[in-house]
C-alpha cells in the first residue's frame, strides 16, 4: 500500500466518482492507466502539468440543464418519481416514505455520511415498511486497489418487495422510445457502479446481496418535452465487466512490483499549490509504465494527448485504431508494416500471411491509383 | 430573431463608428482566447485578470455600438418590462406563499405558488439568504416579530437543507419524518385546487400560473387528471377531483405521518431550546443519530 | 475497413498527407448543394442555438436564437430557416421530365433534386431531430406557428429518414463523403473531426497532414463543427451573451450571442465549402448518376405526396414498414458496394484482397460449350482464369463482372492458381456465344462476388396483415390534437 502512497506523492488520492470508476473499464489492458488510477493519481494535473491537458469539459448549459432536471424529478418528496414508479413498476400507493439521506444538517464527513446511509439502509433491509421507500442521495463506497472510495450521491435507491433499485436520472431525451446508445451505454455503466456498491453495503451487513436488483430505472425526459419517463435497464453486463476491472486492479501489485523503488508522479507542488516538477523528469516517470493506446482513449482517459504523441513518435500501428491493428495482424509499428508491403523486410514465420496480403496489397496499389 | 447575411460585413451597426468597433472587436476576440487559454491551462489569475479587461472592452464595445444616445448610463437601466415589482418586502411574499402551501416548501415551490398567486416572479436567488437572516432577527429579539420564516426539521432534528416553514406553525407541522414530503406535496396540491376553485367561484381569473401549476401538480396524485394524460400537454384537471384525489391518498399515509411526526416534535421538544425548535439543532454526532 | 485501406492509412502517415481510396467520385454533387451547419445548445436534445445556411459560399445566412429555451424564439428559428431551405426545395420541383418504363405507365420525374450538406454525421442526427420537433405542429390552434414550420419539418424528416439509404447523398455529411474517397494517418474516431480530416487531405502549404489536423483540433483555432459547441466557448462567451439578452433582451444584445455564434460557425462554413471543391475535382463514377436517379425519384414521390396533403410522417414506423424499409436499405447497400467496386478499381482492389474478387489472365476458353440434351440444351461456355490473387470463394458462388455489366458467371473450381468458371448469363442466346461476349485467351478479367442487379423484394406481409407478434396491423395515423401541442421546452 505505502508502495502506491509513494507513487502518488503526498497528495490525498483522488476520489473517484461513479463516472470515474466506470471509465476504469475503458481501456483494462493499460498497465499506465491500471497503476495512476490504483494509486489515486490526479490523472488529469499530470497530463496538464506535461504539457497535453485533457480535452474534456462540460458545458455549464449541460450541467444546469442536469441539475434542473433532476430537481424536477425529485421535487415534492419525489413525486414525478413516485408516479414513474407507481406506472412503471406498480409501486403500491402506501409506499410514498422519501428519505433525503444527505439532508443531515452540518457538513459532516464522507466517512460520516456513510454510516448514516448503512444505519438506514440496514433499517430498511430489516423492515421493508411504508417508509422505507426512497433513499435520496445514498452515499455509497466502492473498495478499488485497496482504497475506498466515496460516490458522488446523485442516485436514487428504492426498495419494493424486498429488493433494492438504482433510480438514475439523465437529462438526455429520449425522443420516440429511442435515445442516443452511447448515452444511455454510458448511464448503464455508471448505474452499475451504484449496483455494485449498494450490493457491497448490503453484504457488508449480512443481507443477501442479490437482493440489488440488476435493472435500474434510468429516467430521462420524454421527447421534446420536460416531463420525464423511466425505463428498466439491465446492467448485468455492465457490472461483469466493472468487477472484473476492479479485481485485476487489486492485482495491481504484480505490475508495480517491478518498477524502480524511487519512481513517483508527484507533481512537487509548492505552498501554493503550483506544481514545480521538472515537466521531463515527470514525463520519464509517466513513460516507466507502459501505455496500450488506443484512439478510445480520446474520449476516456485524461492523458491521451500525452499518450497519442508518444504512441505518434513510436510510430505505432495502434494509433489507426483498433480495425486498422485487427487488419495488420498486429503489426506493431508503421515502418516495419510498410517494410514488409514493400518486401523490404523478409517476413517471419508468424507475419508470413500478414506479409504477402500486405505485398499484394502495396501492389495493387501502385497498379490502380 | 436575428438575420445577418455576408460572411464580412458587420452591417447591424451603424457606419462610422465601424472602425472603433472593428478594433473593439478584435481585441475581445483576442482577450477571449487568451481567457480560454489561460482557463485551460488552469492559470485562475491570469484569467481574472483578463476577463476584467474583456469586460471593458466589452462595455466600450456596448456604448460604441449604441452610439452616443445611449452613452449615459442611467438610460441602459434593466427594469424587465411588463413585470410589476411588488411593493411587498421578500419575505412577506413568501409567508403569503407557504400561507397558502400549508406545508413547508422548497424554494422552487415557493417561487411556483407565488407565481400564480400573482403575475409576478419572485426570483429564487432572492431567497437563499432568507432563513439566516430571519434566524439573526430571531436570536437578536426572540419573538419580537409576530411570525418568523423557519426551518422544518428532519428525523435528526436538524435544520432539513432547503425547507421553509413558518414559525406560528404547530410544531408537527414543520417536522418532516419519511412520509412527511409526500403528505405535504399533497396537501399543497389540495391547497392549491382549493385556491383555483375559490377565484372560480368569486368570478375572478385565475393567475395564468396558477392553472398550469395545479396541472403539473395534478399529474403527480393518482387519479386527479381523469384517465391517462395526453403526453406532454398540460391538460387542465378539475380542482374538485384534484381535491378529491389527493384526500383519497392521504387518508392511506396519515396515520403512518402522523405518527412519525408526533414522534420527531416530541424529542424537538425535549431536546431543543427555542431558536433550535425554529431553525434547527446543531447536527447532531452522526455515531449517536436518533434511530 | 481492408487491408487496402489499412494500408493506405499507413502511407498516409509515412507521406504525412491523406491517401485516396477512390480513383473516381462514388458520389453525385449537385451543381448548387445547399451546405447547413447547425448548432445546439448543449445539454438540450433539439433546442437549436444557430444555423448557417446558404448555397453560395460568399452569402451565407446565419440564423441566431438569442435565448435557445424560449420557446417562441426557438419557432421563430425553424420559420426562418424554413424561409432559407424551403425555397431551393421547392424551386427544384419545377422541371420535370417523363421517365419511360417497360410495361408500367410513364412517369414525371424531377431533374434535379436538393442536396443538403452538414459537417458530420451528428449534424445528420440534428437534422432528423429538428424535423422530429417540428413536423407535427399547426398553423392553427393554441400553440400555433408558421405555416411553414410543419412544412419544414416534414422535409427535414424525409431527408433525414433518406439519409440512412445507402448511397443516397439527398442529405450527406461531408466527413463521411470524403473519408470514402481518402484514408488518412489518423484513427476513424478523428477522422469525424472535419477540421483534422481536412487537414490531412488538403493541408495549407508547408504543412504535414499531421501537424495541420493536429492544430485542427484546437476549439480555438477551429471551433468544432457543430452540432455541439465547444464547452470552453459556452462557458466564457456563449453563456454571457446569452445572459445579457436575458436580462435587456433587444437588438444590441442580440446582435451580441449572433457575434459570438457566429465566430464558432464561419470557419467551418469556409470548411464545407472546401470540402464541396476537393470532392469535385473528382470525376464522377457512373453508379453515383444511376443512384442520384433514385434519390431524384423519391425526392419526386415525396414532393408529389406533400401536395396531397398526406398526413406527416409517424413517430415510428409499424413492423411491417420497419422490415420493408430494413430488407430495402440492405438491398440498396449491396448494389451500391458493387456499383462502386464496378466503377473504381482501387475499391475493386480492396474486395480483391478479401478474396471476394480476382483478376487474372484466361488461360482456356470453351466459348460453345452447352450443358443439357435436346430443348434443355443451353450454352454454358467455360472459363479457366489464372490470377495471383488470393481467392477464396466457393464453387458455386455468383459473380459479375465490370467489363461485361450483365453478365453472370458460376465459381466452378478454384485450385492452383486458376479459377474455372462457368458462364450462366450475358453471352448470347441460342447455342452460340454473341461474338465478344466470351472473354478469349489471353484476355485480362476481373470477376466479383458482388451484383448490383435489381432482386425482387422479399415477401412481407400487407401492413393490415401485421402478425400479432410485431404489434398486430398498425392503427392508422391519425394526427392527434395533442401532437401539435407537444411541448418544446
Ligand atoms: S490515454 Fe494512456 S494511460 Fe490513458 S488509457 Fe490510454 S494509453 Fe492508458
Amino acid at each position: 500500500m505505502d508502495r502506491l502512497d509513494r507513487l502518488r506523492g503526498p497528495e490525498p488520492p483522488r476520489p473517484h466518482d461513479a463516472r470515474a470508476i466506470a471509465a476504469l473499464a475503458a481501456n483494462p489492458g493499460c498497465a499506465r492507466r491500471a497503476v495512476l488510477d490504483a494509486a489515486g493519481v490526479d490523472k488529469d494535473a499530470v497530463a496538464t502539468h506535461l504539457g497535453f491537458p485533457a480535452p474534456f469539459g462540460r458545458s455549464p448549459f449541460a450541467i444546469t440543464r442536469g441539475d434542473a432536471f433532476e430537481a424536477l424529478v425529485k421535487e415534492g418528496g419525489g413525486a414525478e418519481l413516485l408516479r414513474l414508479l407507481r406506472e412503471l413498476l406498480g409501486l403500491p400507493l402506501p409506499l410514498a416514505g422519501y428519505t433525503d439521506l444527505a439532508d443531515v444538517g452540518g457538513n459532516p464527513s464522507a466517512h460520516l455520511r456513510h454510516s448514516h446511509t448503512r444505519r438506514l439502509i440496514d433499517r430498511a433491509a430489516r423492515d421493508a415498511g411504508e417508509a422505507a421507500t426512497l433513499y435520496d442521495h445514498p452515499l455509497l463506497r466502492l473498495e478499488i486497489a485497496g482504497y475506498h472510495s466515496y460516490l458522488e450521491p446523485d442516485v436514487v435507491a428504492f426498495q419494493l418487495g424486498g429488493r433494492f433499485h438504482i433510480v438514475e436520472i439523465k437529462s438526455f431525451a429520449v425522443v420516440d422510445g429511442q435515445a442516443e446508445p452511447d448515452k444511455v451505454a454510458a448511464a448503464a455503466r455508471q448505474a452499475a457502479v451504484y449496483v455494485l456498491a449498494l450490493s457491497t453495503l448490503l453484504a457488508e451487513l449480512g443481507h443477501d446481496p442479490s437482493r440489488v436488483s440488476h435493472e435500474i430505472v434510468l429516467v430521462c425526459p420524454e421527447n421534446f418535452a420536460n416531463r420525464p419517463a423511466a425505463t428498466l435497464v439491465d446492467v448485468r453486463r455492465e457490472l461483469a465487466v466493472l468487477r472484473r476491472q476492479l479485481a485485476r486492479m487489486t492485482r495491481v501489485g504484480a505490475i508495480v512490483e517491478p518498477l524502480p523503488d524511487t519512481l513517483t508522479f508527484d507533481l512537487g507542488r509548492d505552498d501554493g499549490g503550483v506544481p514545480r516538477r521538472p515537466v521531463a523528469e515527470l514525463r520519464s516517470a509517466v513513460r516507466e509504465v507502459g501505455a496500450r493506446y488506443a484512439p478510445d482513449c480520446l474520449n476516456t482517459c485524461d492523458l491521451c494527448f500525452f499518450c497519442r504523441e508518444e504512441a505518434a513518435e513510436a510510430g505505432a500501428t495502434d494509433l489507426l485504431g483498433r480495425q486498422v491493428r485487427d487488419e495488420l495482424g498486429g503489426v506493431a509499428t508503421v515502418a516495419e508494416a510498410l517494410a514488409l508491403a514493400d518486401g523490404s523486410l523478409a517476413p517471419d514465420d508468424d507475419r508470413a500471411e500478414i506479409a504477402r496480403l500486405l505485398r499484394l496489397a502495396d501492389r495493387l496499389y501502385a497498379e490502380v491509383s | 430573431m436575428l438575420e445577418i447575411s455576408g460572411t464580412g460585413g458587420n452591417h447591424w451597426y451603424a457606419p462610422g463608428v465601424s472602425e472603433t468597433l472593428d478594433a473593439l472587436e478584435a481585441r475581445i476576440s483576442a482577450l477571449r482566447g487568451e481567457i480560454r487559454r489561460a482557463v485551460r491551462a488552469r492559470d485562475g489569475a491570469l484569467a481574472r485578470e483578463l476577463r476584467a479587461e474583456l469586460r471593458g472592452a466589452e462595455r466600450a464595445w456596448d456604448r460604441a455600438v449604441a452610439g452616443p444616445e445611449a452613452a449615459d448610463p442611467a438610460a441602459g437601466t434593466t427594469e424587465r418590462a411588463g413585470e410589476p415589482a411588488s411593493l411587498l418586502p421578500v419575505r412577506e411574499q413568501v409567508h403569503q406563499a407557504l400561507t397558502l402551501i400549508g406545508a413547508p416548501a422548497a424554494a422552487r415551490m415557493i417561487v411556483a405558488v407565488h407565481a400564480a398567486l400573482h403575475a409576478g416572479s419572485l426570483g429564487g436567488g432572492r431567497l437563499a439568504s432568507l432563513r439566516r437572516d430571519e434566524e439573526r432577527s430571531f436570536r437578536g429579539a426572540p419573538y419580537a416579530r409576530p411570525y418568523y420564516l423557519c426551518a422544518a426539521l428532519t428525523d435528526r432534528l436538524s435544520a432539513s437543507r432547503g425547507l421553509f416553514a413558518v414559525s406560528t406553525w404547530p410544531l408537527e407541522r414543520r417536522v418532516v419524518g419519511p412520509l412527511s414530503p409526500r403528505v405535504d406535496f399533497l396537501t399543497t396540491a389540495v391547497r392549491v385546487a382549493e385556491h383555483v376553485l375559490r377565484l372560480a367561484e368569486a368570478g375572478e381569473p385565475a393567475a395564468p400560473g396558477a392553472e398550469r401549476l395545479l396541472a403539473r401538480l395534478a399529474r403527480n396524485v393518482p387519479g386527479a387528471t381523469g384517465g391517462p394524460g395526453r403526453p406532454g400537454v398540460p391538460a387542465a384537471p378539475d380542482p374538485r377531483t384534484v381535491v378529491k384525489a389527493a384526500h383519497a391518498e392521504l387518508r392511506v399515509h396519515a396515520a403512518a405521518d402522523a405518527a412519525a411526526r408526533a414522534d420527531i416534535a416530541g424529542r424537538a421538544r425535549a431536546r431543543l431550546g427555542d431558536a433550535e425548535r425554529l431553525f434547527g439543532g446543531l447536527p447532531l454526532g452522526l455515531a449517536e443519530a436518533s434511530c | 475497413m481492408s487491408t487496402l485501406s489499412a494500408l493506405a492509412r499507413l502511407r498516409a502517415l509515412r507521406e504525412g498527407r491523406a491517401q485516396r481510396l477512390a480513383t473516381v467520385r462514388h458520389c453525385h454533387l449537385s451543381d448548387r448543394p445547399m451546405v447547413l451547419i447547425p448548432l445546439r445548445l448543449a445539454g438540450e436534445a433539439a433546442a437549436p442555438l444557430a444555423a448557417m445556411a446558404g448555397t453560395d459560399p460568399d452569402h451565407p445566412r446565419l440564423l441566431v436564437v438569442p435565448q435557445p429555451r424560449d420557446r417562441d424564439l426557438r419557432f421563430a428559428f425553424t420559420a426562418e430557416l424554413a424561409e432559407v431551405v424551403l425555397p431551393y426545395v421547392e424551386g427544384l420541383q419545377k422541371a420535370t421530365e417523363t421517365v419511360e418504363r417497360r410495361g408500367a405507365e410513364p412517369y414525371e420525374r424531377c431533374v434535379d433534386a436538393p442536396q443538403l450538406l452538414v459537417p458530420n454525421p451528428a449534424g445528420v442526427t440534428f437534422v432528423q431531430l429538428l424535423g422530429r420537433s417540428t413536423r407535427f405542429r399547426r398553423a392553427e390552434g393554441p400553440y400555433a406557428v408558421h405555416p411553414s414550420v410543419p412544412v419544414l419539418g416534414r422535409w427535414l424528416t424525409f431527408f433525414g429518414r433518406r439519409a440512412q439509404y445507402p448511397g443516397s447523398v439527398l442529405l450527406a455529411a461531408a466527413t463521411d463523403l470524403l473519408s470514402l474517397h481518402w484514408a488518412t494517418g489518423q484513427s476513424a474516431l478523428e477522422d469525424a473531426n472535419l477540421a483534422s480530416l481536412l487537414g490531412w487531405i488538403d493541408p495549407p502549404p508547408g504543412m504535414s497532414g499531421a501537424s495541420a489536423a493536429r492544430e485542427a483540433e484546437d476549439p480555438l483555432v477551429w471551433p468544432p463543427a457543430g452540432p455541439a459547441t465547444d464547452p470552453g466557448f459556452d462557458a466564457e462567451v456563449l453563456a454571457p451573451a446569452i445572459r445579457a439578452y436575458q436580462e435587456a433582451p433587444g437588438e444590441r444584445a442580440a446582435a451580441a450571442v449572433a457575434a459570438a455564434v457566429r465566430s464558432q460557425l464561419e470557419p467551418t462554413w469556409r470548411l464545407m465549402w472546401r470540402a464541396v471543391d476537393l470532392l469535385r475535382a473528382l470525376p464522377p463514377g457512373g453508379g453515383a448518376a444511376a443512384r442520384w436517379e433514385g434519390d431524384r425519384t423519391a425526392f419526386t414521390a415525396f414532393a408529389a405526396q406533400l401536395a396531397e396533403g398526406a398526413p406527416p410522417q409517424p413517430r415510428r414506423d409499424g413492423a411491417v414498414a420497419a422490415a420493408a424499409r430494413l430488407a430495402r436499405m440492405e438491398r440498396a447497400r449491396a448494389v451500391y458496394d458493387a456499383q462502386r467496386a464496378f466503377d473504381d478499381p482501387l475499391v475493386m482492389a480492396g474486395h480483391r484482397l478479401a478474396g471476394e474478387a480476382f483478376t487474372g489472365t484466361v488461360v482456356a476458353a470453351e466459348p460453345d460449350r452447352t450443358e443439357g440434351e435436346g430443348r434443355g440444351r443451353k450454352l454454358r461456355p467455360l472459363l479457366v482464369v489464372r490470377t495471383g490473387d488470393p481467392v477464396r470463394l466457393a464453387a458455386g458462388a455468383r459473380l459479375a463482372t465490370p467489363a461485361r455489366r450483365g453478365q453472370r458467371a458460376d465459381v466452378v473450381d478454384v485450385a492452383g492458381g486458376e479459377v474455372t468458371l462457368k458462364i450462366v448469363k450475358g453471352m448470347g442466346r441460342g447455342t452460340t456465344a454473341t461474338p465478344g461476349a466470351v472473354p478469349q485467351v489471353g484476355e485480362v478479367v476481373c470477376y466479383a462476388a458482388l451484383t448490383d442487379e435489381y432482386q425482387p423484394p422479399a415477401a412481407l406481409p400487407a401492413p393490415e396483415e401485421t402478425p400479432w407478434t410485431h404489434g398486430g396491423p398498425p392503427p392508422e395515423y391519425v394526427p392527434a390534437e395533442d401532437d401539435a401541442e407537444e411541448d418544446w421546452s
